[in-house]
């Protein structure tokens, strides 16, 4: 009995949810946390570029926060680091990029339902390398701002 | 997996630290080493952990050991830099000693290099600044 129940409610369960595209965001967004990691601290959604801007969103939950009700700074970097690293792959056409490293200032904090979005640009490309910059905003808000190197592997 | 002999859970407030932990410590106040277990939550696709949840733990260790060093006082990340130097890998124990390299009245400079048995995997510097001091 206690099995069903269990059963019913797994099937029950919306399955499509995760890719729904949250309230304030476009129709359009792409869900771009397939797993691991990526998944654990997202979901991270693809937004459609302006320009030479790609645009990445995350949707602030309970899950992001720290203990003094701002945004903690290991998730605002990890936010960076999967747009940043999104941006390098796209680029650069390859199918794997790596970190090499990565430099964040705290601007100011972000806040639980807060729509944040990382803007990145790409400072310059070559043959194996990928520098690139990220504006983390809430609105016109400015969170974080971040830069980085990127090997193309 | 757990930690090796001699670590215990950190105690950890903040709900995206809880979400990703736990960490572990050993030591006393001022000499402390933080260590985690790499399981398959942290880890990319490819079964390498994710440079966000290297960065995480780098603010949660560095961020401990500067508010032991501000004596609890409330205190918050203003820049971190990170060097990804090689990968780590799901099962392996991480470990680190944070040190601090000056203390001011309102700013504390902390760094830190991260080891996979022995061998440098990760280094950051950081910035913190204590809260209602000028």
């Amino acid at each position: 009995m206690g099995v069903n129940i269990a059963v019913q409610r797994k099937t029950a369960y919306p399955v499509a949810r995760m890719s729904e595209v949250p309230k304030g965001l476009p129709e359009t967004a792409e869900n771009i946390s397939r797993g691991g990691f990526n998944q654990h601290a997202g979901p991270i959604w693809r937004l459609p570029a302006e320009g030479e801007v790609r645009r990445f969103a995350l949707v602030v939950a309970e899950k992001h926060m720290n203990s003094a009700g701002s945004v903690h700074g290991g998730l605002l970097m990890t936010f960076a680091d999967i747009a940043m690293s999104q941006t390098a792959r796209a680029v650069s056409g390859a199918p794997m990029c790596s970190t090499v490293s990565l430099t964040c200032d705290f601007v100011g904090p972000g806040k639980l339902g807060d729509i944040l979005e990382a803007k990145v640009r790409v400072t310059r490309q070559t043959r194996t390398m990928v520098f690139l910059s990220a504006d983390i905003v809430a609105g016109a808000r400015m969170v974080a701002v971040a830069t980085g190197l990127w090997k193309i592997t | 997996m757990s930690a090796p002999p001699g670590f215990a859970p950190t105690r950890l407030i903040d709900p995206f630290e809880i979400h990703v932990g736990p960490i572990f410590e050993q030591g006393e106040k001022g000499s402390k080493r933080f260590g985690l277990r790499v399981d398959k939550r942290h880890v990319n696709m490819n079964g390498v952990i994710h440079g966000g949840m290297l960065m995480t733990f780098a603010d949660a260790a560095m961020g401990q050991a500067a508010w032991d060093a501000c004596d609890h006082a409330d205190c918050v990340t203003l820049n971190m830099q990170s060097q990804f130097l090689a990968p780590a890998r799901e099962g392996d124990w991480i470990e680190v000693a944070p040190l601090l390299t000056r203390r001011m009245r309102s700013l504390m400079f902390l760094r830190g290099d991260f080891t996979v048995d022995g061998a440098a995997i990760y280094s950051v510097s950081s910035v913190w600044k204590i809260l209602g001091v000028d």
